[in-house]
């Protein structure tokens, strides 16, 4: 029992949060671009350009608001090269995605060591020069809810705060009714006057805003640096998390949730439970495939998925 | 086509990395030629690699050699950049951490007339020099120190890759702290199975927060970058970390407690100046608490954190290894 209550607990809950927040926002991001139509593998590089933003912008100047911003532009601006190869030139959209994801294992360091003759990872930030922990006024003195929601990162508010967003954005705006529209059958959306390549543009773009600031989450939010490759595999969970929630914001937010917090308790199993580490840590994914396989049913994406739009002359 | 495509790529991208790294130079002069080819967490890891990169910089400042490095990006590209150095005849090539012995065995044995290092790797080859710590007694002396500071009775250490050479320091410190204090829990924990927990900071600092909730006030991390996760944690919290490898009390200065120092600078250092010296020679060469070869790190950032009593208290048992007195568990040796 004792060691029941010392994986399951509140802190286990929090800790949930903690680890979702990057894992929502890239998800989110990649549903944009992906209900739009062009697939998006590249939200790990578009994290890790974020991330690596956030650390050496914070660095330089000592303000992490003005890290965080230039993060969600780094996220914006390599997202706009998978749009114009992708939608523009009609590129292979896994091919480019592959190509970004590869380009920024690299670009960090090389950077890095223009500006901090280092070869991978920037300076560690004083505490103060992190994003700050927010303490919700009217949250904080409920017992429970307190120590599940506060005192976290702004980017975890923003992150939950996306979840309702996205999902009016999606289903209650024109936007979103265009962006679903060129993910499913672009030719009928371009008959009825939509601009096919506009609306995927808007798409992608926001799948890198969103990305680039889930990766700042992870160098000035939860750390205090950027060190190489430091997303450790996290835009591919979100990507799984993503078809896992079948292309439905709700539905992404509760696969981050459900890594987030196999993560966790895998964090809090070991040395508690006499399991082998290799065992606990292959959890999250055992659980997954057999979800998928077994619970879920077919994950339907969006029809016009991975296809470049040709007008017809 | 687009499968072709993704192959065509993919290939180009995994050799990338290899051969960018390397630049052709060949004027050096009649200097000896050294190369050091760094393990996946990077020169800047603050801690290992740091240390051998400080090692090798100063033998390049003091002895007339010409220094080339390499850090590979991953894993794969190790092999091609050793034999990068091993085809242009280098004098001496190094090869930092123990995921390149298995990679070294099979180059040195291709190339028996260059002289090889391994750092934490046991290789049998006559050309090949091993350098191994005894992270275990160091590990002792920390551990000995966590026990006499914590509060609580309660200690953690967070390991990076769960391999023997880690479960060294492991079992050196959990041995140190219960020497110091029977009674004292000491939780163990890992960030992954693979290369990539050395580079994994936010679960470094979620294994940390999960031991500060259990109680623990002091932690000891053996973990590349994602150990530098774990002083955030402590940071943040307003606990206790011990540092690795390198001296890393300036890290985080005040909550530091100490480090575990690792001398893999003087080792390397040593080993060049052998070589230049013409005394190079293959077999093991074991750095221990009896030649500074590990040590722990007393300095301004970290004095006001460590009484008096508990120095004696740390050098005495130090003597009492040296000597034989006491026995540390060699966790690699064992198996």
């Amino acid at each position: 029992m004792e060691t029941l209550t010392s994986i399951i607990n509140l802190s286990l809950l929090a800790s949930m949060i903690r680890i979702s927040t990057p894992l929502i926002l890239a998800a989110l991001g990649g549903l944009y671009s992906e209900r739009g139509g062009v697939i998006n593998i590249a939200l790990e590089g578009i994290m890790l350009s974020g991330a690596f933003t956030a650390a050496a912008v914070t660095a330089l100047y000592h303000n992490p608001w003005l890290g965080l911003f230039s993060a969600a532009i780094a996220g914006l601006l390599v997202s706009l090269i998978h749009a114009v190869a992708s939608i523009r030139f009609r590129a292979n959209q896994v091919v480019v995605g592959t190509a970004i994801n590869i380009l920024f294992l690299g670009v960090p360091p090389l950077v890095s060591g223009a500006l901090f003759q280092s070869t991978g990872s920037t300076p560690q930030l004083p505490r103060e020069q992190t994003l700050p922990d927010w303490n919700i006024p009217l949250i904080d003195r409920i017992p429970v809810l307190s120590q599940l929601l506060s005192g976290h990162k702004p980017i975890v508010f923003l992150a939950l705060l996306m979840v309702p967003v996205t999902h009016y954005i999606l289903f209650r705006t024109r936007f979103g009714l265009r962006l679903r529209a060129v993910g499913e059958n672009p030719e009928a959306a371009d008959t009825a006057g939509v601009s096919v390549e506009k609306i995927r543009y808007a798409g992608v773009l926001l799948s890198g805003l969103l990305a680039g600031i889930g990766g700042a989450y992870l160098s000035i939010g939860q750390n205090s640096l950027f060190t190489r490759n430091m997303t450790a595999g996290r835009g591919f969970i979100a990507l799984a998390a993503l078809i896992f929630g079948k292309w439905n914001p709700l539905g992404a937010f509760l696969a981050c949730l459900f890594f987030g917090a196999a993560e966790a308790i895998s964090i809090r199993m070991q040395g508690v439970v006499a399991i082998p580490v290799q065992f606990i840590q292959i959890i999250p994914y055992v659980v997954t495939l057999v979800v998928l396989a077994g619970f879920i049913g077919r994950a339907i994406p969006p029809r016009a998925i991975g296809q470049p739009y040709v007008k017809e002359k | 086509m687009k499968r072709t495509g993704i192959l065509i790529l993919l290939c180009v991208a995994i050799s990338l990395p290899a051969c960018s790294s390397l630049r052709h130079h060949d004027e050096d002069g009649g200097r000896k030629r050294v190369g050091i080819v760094f393990d996946i967490g990077g020169k800047d890891d603050k801690s290992f690699n740091a240390a051998a990169w400080v090692g090798v910089q100063r033998a390049e400042k003091e002895l007339p050699i010409k220094l080339r490095n390499v850090e590979p990006g991953d894993p794969t590209s190790i092999e091609p950049s050793m034999r990068a150095f091993a085809e242009r005849g280098y004098d001496l090539i190094i090869g930092v951490g123990f995921a390149q012995a298995p990679i070294m065995e099979q180059v040195s044995h291709d190339y028996p007339n260059l002289n090889f290092v391994i750092i934490d790797g046991l290789i049998d080859n006559p050309n090949v020099a091993s350098l191994i710590f005894k992270e275990h007694e160091g590990s002792f002396l920390v551990g000995m120190i966590a026990a006499k500071t914590t509060k609580t009775g309660k200690v953690g250490f967070v390991g990076g890759m769960d391999i023997p050479l880690i479960h060294k320091f492991e079992t050196g410190y959990a041995e140190g702290a219960r020497y110091a204090d029977p009674s004292i829990q000491v939780f163990e924990n890992y960030v992954g199975v693979t290369d990539a927990a050395w580079n994994n900071p936010g679960k470094g600092k979620e294994l940390a927060k999960a031991q500060i909730e259990r109680g623990a006030d002091v932690i000891f991390q053996a973990a590349g970058n994602s150990g530098l996760g774990v002083f955030d944690a402590v940071e943040e919290t307003n606990h206790l970390a011990i540092g690795v490898d390198s001296n890393q009390n300036w890290v985080k200065p005040g909550f530091i407690l100490t480090s575990m120092i690792k001398r893999v600078d003087v080792a390397v250092f040593n080993t060049v100046k052998e070589l230049i010296e013409g005394r190079f020679s293959g077999g093991v060469h074991l750095y221990g608490l009896e030649n500074e070869g590990v040590a722990y790190a007393l300095d301004d950032y970290n004095r006001s954190l460590i009484s008096q009593s508990v120095i004696d208290e740390v050098d005495r048992a130090k003597k009492e290894i040296i000597e034989g007195r006491i026995k540390v568990t060699d966790a690699m040796a064992a198996k």
